[in-house]
């Protein structure tokens, strides 16, 4: 099977799941007490008014209707009208969207700087003190709530470094890009990076802690293998030995797990940018919830399950294509 | 389904793994805090200590040793002045007191009840579901399990914070239930006249007669995790129904059912009890995310002490600090003890781990 | 002394094992001595310390494994001329042992090589065969290009070289020409379409060819030394035969020194000069093929041989040596002949720890077995029980695998 009809196959799967998500939140609807006629008509409006605002609605149909329509709408990128403020759903949440793309990547780029050199040192030094405090950190990475550790870095930033920005989100990451490229003035950048900066920590910490697990528990399967042996015993630098060979054949597996555990780098984006008033969707999310805004609710969740199932099968390619075994065989 | 076999690696890796032991001390105690909180905790935890009378006001009091100078301006003898103030801790109240003068040890080991119950039954409901869906899906295969796996996917796809969020979004305003669990120490203590039965019994039956069990959270909890129980059993199932056994038993005309229940489920356990120790701890921390974000609908929780502390944190760290620190031991216990059974039964399972 | 000259001279080593069941100690006081240009055969079962004593040579023991004692001669003159006024130097020999690490690790590929048993396992399973075959190439080209060879830090190529290699491909490890030359040594171990297979990965391999391409891996540095650990052990009987006829065929053309090890008599008498044979960790016999196959003096040695069937002679029975192989932790190992409670001959003498004594006058047939001086007494035997009740169940319980890590020899 060439890497192509993997891929195929892949996105075939991933599309039948996207509709699985999309149905799943179509019905969502029917759950909900929330009346969309009531939420987009005025309190005092008669009855005709209502009929006519539901007739425009499309609640009157039979409710196979309202779901082609909802999923025709959905392949034209329409999320539908907010119950509360009546605008497009879709460019609402789309102006979210940037910040929480923003802090997920920030997080899993310093999770990824930290984690995986830990990891390697963590196992080529097992059973040292460097390995034990690697396995504390981890340990105590998976188990901490990461809305308290947002907290605690707040008060302990305060105390220690004094009054730097603690929530909220100034300027774009494009934003401060354009400062620093046509006004060639980078204090954008260094306004987006002080916001950032927490967030992406106490988002990371868990995801840390995660992959530095993984990556010494494979490391050390992988070290244990003949072709290591057989690889230094060719004369091959130990910097090549270790990352070009064993860590690469490491991530390979680390690679899908981690793909899954992207919901709950996801689901933790959600709480951090609630502790840190981060404009995100996120935090748009649980403000949704506290409005009863069921359009956005849905528009959100549709938003997070297609994101979480594109990045899966980039996930997937990617593994594909470090492994040579699944495209060969 | 525990062999002998069984117990000697737990017992062997218990041995040596200093990690496991400290794992199982700290369950015992927590578990242990947590049914005999009314006998434990020093006062009662929702009891208000406001007022304008210092004497009486025991607000924001810091933890035993974290005794803390301050300066504030106010009015003596008809004029401004800065005033130094000592805030001394007070000695019945170990970890301090939270804004509303509530003593936050008593909390802590209330709020243990709840992180206990919705966590030990949310992973039982959990596996209840995931385990039979898993089971049929890897024991009969094909189409099958193709369809329930894509299904299960579908619910992959939401991070379980978000669809947890979701659904008690959707089953707030229907109908949100909470349960009051009579304690029995309570009760006990209370129609003991003699006060002989129940030890400290005065103090006893002085606290809360009940706990708010938050039924709705626990429900939800279960139906965001039973995915991982699923993709767990159905591997197993799947590696078991090649047995010869397995054979054996259709060979002679046994049914599905029948084979399931005797064959592919008593062997498919071991794993399984891995994941929910784990999901135990997962599940503690949506909880307490849960409660953090104001979704649950009980008060005497870590994560809603730690919304209540959060605002305050920046003077009084204790408030926030002190319930976080008990989300972190329990869950670090848990996550020990999911170790340690790991390590001595050696499967090989994913899971989604915390929030 | 003939006039050959030696190529490793190996003296008193000895390396252990630091376990949680205690010390192993897997090559024990080992003395060997290779010519050069000599295909040098090690002999043993499984467990009897053949490969670490491979590994200890090449310095590749890991942790927990250590080589506590001994020296390791490797001649080599110019870089004795180099660590000259060291104690390292003795002559146009160095000490291997008393080199640092960085030191040692620039000989391996291009002083020593080493072909592994099982070939699926030892080439990783990511990254082609050519890749890796250049890799070795590489490797052995940048110490070249370095006019002081042992001169660690210009030929440094760390993880940032690594990370921009990414991205740049003048930072990538591997150059064209090395790729080049990987395919030629794919075309020297006679794989058909070499520049086609060296795109290919491990498992597109057969085991054969496989090993073909270890054998060009290992001979990508022009190695002095190549230490081939059960070549054939892992490939069908017929593949066997075109292995070890490619190994004779490039012994003859470059001239290298090959040291055999194998727990198979028939590739020992196909392939070797000399031989040595291991027990225990020790060697309790070596010389000629001659000496040893014609005339072993160790009991030992003649149960290993009378183990083999004679397909020419009669139809003898297979003779398995009885007991076990002996545990080598160090707590249980007795003071006394290894294989004394083994031995149909053993007499009281056994009961002391034997010398390696000189079977005949020539210099080269020796024995660690006090039978190479005394005559076999009934009167001096010990009683057929003497090591039974006490000893041997508790042997054939406790007897530890080697351990698996640093062993790619014997176990199957």
């Amino acid at each position: 099977m060439g890497l192509g009809k993997f891929l195929i196959k892949r996105t075939i799967q991933g599309v039948i799941v996207i509709w699985g998500v999309v149905t799943i939140t179509f019905f969502l609807r029917f759950l909900t007490p929330g009346d969309p006629v009531s939420a987009l008509t005025p309190p005092d409006a008669g009855p005709e008014v209502r009929e006519r605002m539901a007739e425009n609605l499309g609640l009157n149909d039979p409710i196979h209707i309202q779901y082609a329509d909802y999923i025709t709408d959905l392949l034209m990128l329409d999320l539908g009208t907010s119950m509360r403020t009546g605008r497009s759903a879709s460019i609402m949440i789309l102006a979210r969207l940037p910040a929480t793309l923003e802090l997920a990547l920030a997080a899993t780029i310093i999770s990824m700087i930290i984690a995986i050199p830990l990891g390697v040192i963590s196992a080529r030094r097992r059973h040292q003190k460097s390995d034990y405090a690697a396995t504390m950190f981890s340990l105590l990475g998976i188990s901490t709530p990461n809305f308290w550790l947002g907290i605690m870095l707040i008060i302990l930033v305060a105390v220690v470094v004094g009054p730097i920005p603690t929530g909220g989100r100034d300027v774009s990451f494009w934003e401060a890009t354009v400062m620093l490229f046509l006004e060639a003035n980078p204090r954008g950048f260094g306004n987006w990076a002080i916001h950032i900066f927490l967030p992406a920590i106490t988002l990371g910490t868990y995801f840390t802690a995660l992959l530095t697990r993984l990556t010494r528990s494979g490391m050390l399967e992988e070290l244990g293998k003949t072709y290591v042996e057989a690889t230094r015993a060719k004369g091959l630098p130990e910097t090549l030995v270790l990352y070009k060979h064993v860590l690469r054949n490491t991530l390979i597996p680390i690679i899908t797990v981690l793909g899954l555990q992207l919901g709950t780098l996801i689901g933790g984006a959600v709480i951090t940018e609630e502790v840190f008033s981060w404009p995100g969707i996120g935090s748009f999310l649980i403000q949704q919830i506290a409005y009863r805004d069921w359009v956005l609710i849905q528009g959100i969740l549709i938003v997070i399950g297609v994101g979480f199932v594109v990045i899966n099968i980039i996930v997937d390619a990617m593994y594909a294509k470090l492994n040579p075994k699944v495209v060969t065989e | 389904m525990i062999s002998k076999r069984l117990k000697q690696s737990l017992r062997s890796e218990l041995r040596t793994s200093l990690m496991a032991k400290i794992g199982l001390v700290l369950i015992l105690l927590i578990l242990i805090v947590a049914m005999f909180a009314p006998f434990l905790a020093p006062h009662h935890p929702t009891e208000t200590r406001v007022s304008d009378d210092p004497e009486v006001d025991k607000t924001d009091l810091p933890p035993i040793g974290m005794g803390y100078e301050t300066s504030e301006t106010r009015l003596v003898d008809g004029e401004m002045q800065t005033v130094e103030t000592t805030i001394e801790p007070d000695h019945s109240f170990i970890l301090g007191t939270n804004t509303l003068g509530q003593d936050i040890l008593s909390r802590l080991m209330y709020g243990a009840r709840v992180s206990v119950l919705v966590g030990v039954l949310g992973a039982l409901l959990a596996t209840a579901i995931g385990v039979p869906y898993g089971l049929t899906a890897g024991y009969f295969g094909d189409r099958i399990d193709d369809s329930l796996m894509r299904g299960a996917d579908m619910m992959l796809a939401f991070p379980s914070l978000v669809l947890a969020i979701a659904l008690v979004g959707v089953f707030r305003d229907t109908d949100f239930h909470t349960q009051q669990i009579p304690d029995p120490f309570v009760l006990a203590a209370r129609h003991d006249t003699l006060g002989s039965f129940v030890p400290r019994g005065e103090h006893v039956a002085a606290m809360p007669a009940s706990i708010t069990f938050p039924v709705t959270v626990t429900l939800v909890v279960a139906l965001v995790n039973w995915v991982w129980f699923a993709r767990v059993a159905r591997g197993e199932a799947m590696a078991i129904r090649q047995e010869e056994y397995v054979k054996a038993a259709k060979s002679v005309g046994a049914s599905n059912a029948t084979i399931i229940r005797q064959h592919v489920l008593p062997n498919s356990l071991t794993p399984v009890i891995v994941l929910a120790t784990i999901q135990v701890a997962a599940i503690i921390l949506l909880e307490s995310a849960l409660s953090y974000l104001g979704f649950s609908e009980t008060t005497l929780t870590w994560g809603y002490d730690i919304q209540q502390g959060q605002s305050a944190a920046a003077t009084y760290w204790w408030i926030a600090f002190m319930p976080g620190m008990a989300i972190v031991i329990a869950v670090i216990s848990i996550n020990l003890l999911g170790d340690w059974l790991r390590d001595a039964l050696d499967p090989s399972i994913e899971g989604e781990g915390g929030v | 002394m003939s006039n050959v000259t030696d190529i490793l001279r190996i003296d008193g080593l000895k390396t252990r094992f630091f376990t949680d069941n205690g010390q192993v100690n897997a090559v024990e006081d080992l003395d060997v001595r290779i010519e050069d240009g000599e295909v040098f055969g090690i002999v043993g079962e499984s467990g009897s310390g053949k490969s670490v004593m491979a590994l200890s040579i090449i310095d590749l023991i890991e942790r927990p494994g250590r080589i506590t004692d001994g020296e390791i001669w490797f001649r080599a003159p110019d870089i004795a001329d180099e660590l000259v006024e060291t104690d390292a130097v003795d002559g146009d020999y160095v000490d291997l042992r008393a080199m640092s690490p960085e030191q040692r690790g620039l000989l391996r590929g291009s002083r020593f090589s080493m072909i592994f048993q099982d070939p699926m396992s030892s080439f990783n399973p990511s990254i082609t065969v050519g890749e890796q075959i250049a890799e070795a190439v590489e490797a052995q080209r940048r110490a070249r290009s370095n006019p002081r060879s042992l001169d660690a830090k210009s030929q440094h190529y760390g993880l940032t070289d690594y990370l921009l290699g990414g991205v740049l491909s003048s930072k990538r490890y591997v150059s064209e020409p090395s790729l080049d030359r990987a395919i030629e040594l794919l075309e020297l171990v006679g794989i058909p379409d070499p520049a086609e297979r060296a795109e290919e990965y491990p498992h597109e391999y057969s085991g054969g060819m496989l090993q073909r391409a270890m054998i060009a891996q290992a001979l990508a540095g022009e190695p002095d030394v190549l230490i081939a650990d059960e070549p054939t052990t892992a490939l069908d009987v017929t593949i066997q035969a075109q292995v070890l006829d490619l190994l004779a065929e490039l012994q003859t053309e470059t001239g290298m020194t090959i040291l055999l090890i194998t727990h198979n008599l028939g590739v020992v008498a196909r392939m070797c000069d000399r031989v040595g044979v291991m027990y225990a960790g020790e060697i309790v016999e070596r010389g000629t093929l001659g000496d040893v196959f014609d005339n072993p003096v160790h009991p030992y040695t003649q149960g290993l041989l009378g183990s083999i069937p004679d397909l020419q002679g009669v139809a003898e029975r297979l003779q398995p040596i009885e007991g076990n192989v002996p545990s080598l932790l160090d707590h249980e190992m007795p003071d006394r002949c290894y294989f004394a409670d083994r031995c149909p001959k053993a007499m009281e003498e056994c009961l002391e720890h034997p010398p390696e004594l000189a079977v005949n006058d020539r210099g080269q047939h020796a024995t660690r077995c006090y039978l190479a001086e005394t005559e076999y007494t009934a009167a001096k035997a010990l009683p057929t029980d003497y090591f039974g009740a006490t000893e041997a169940p508790a042997e054939a319980d406790t007897a530890p695998e080697e351990p698996t890590a640093t062993d790619g020899g014997d176990h199957q």
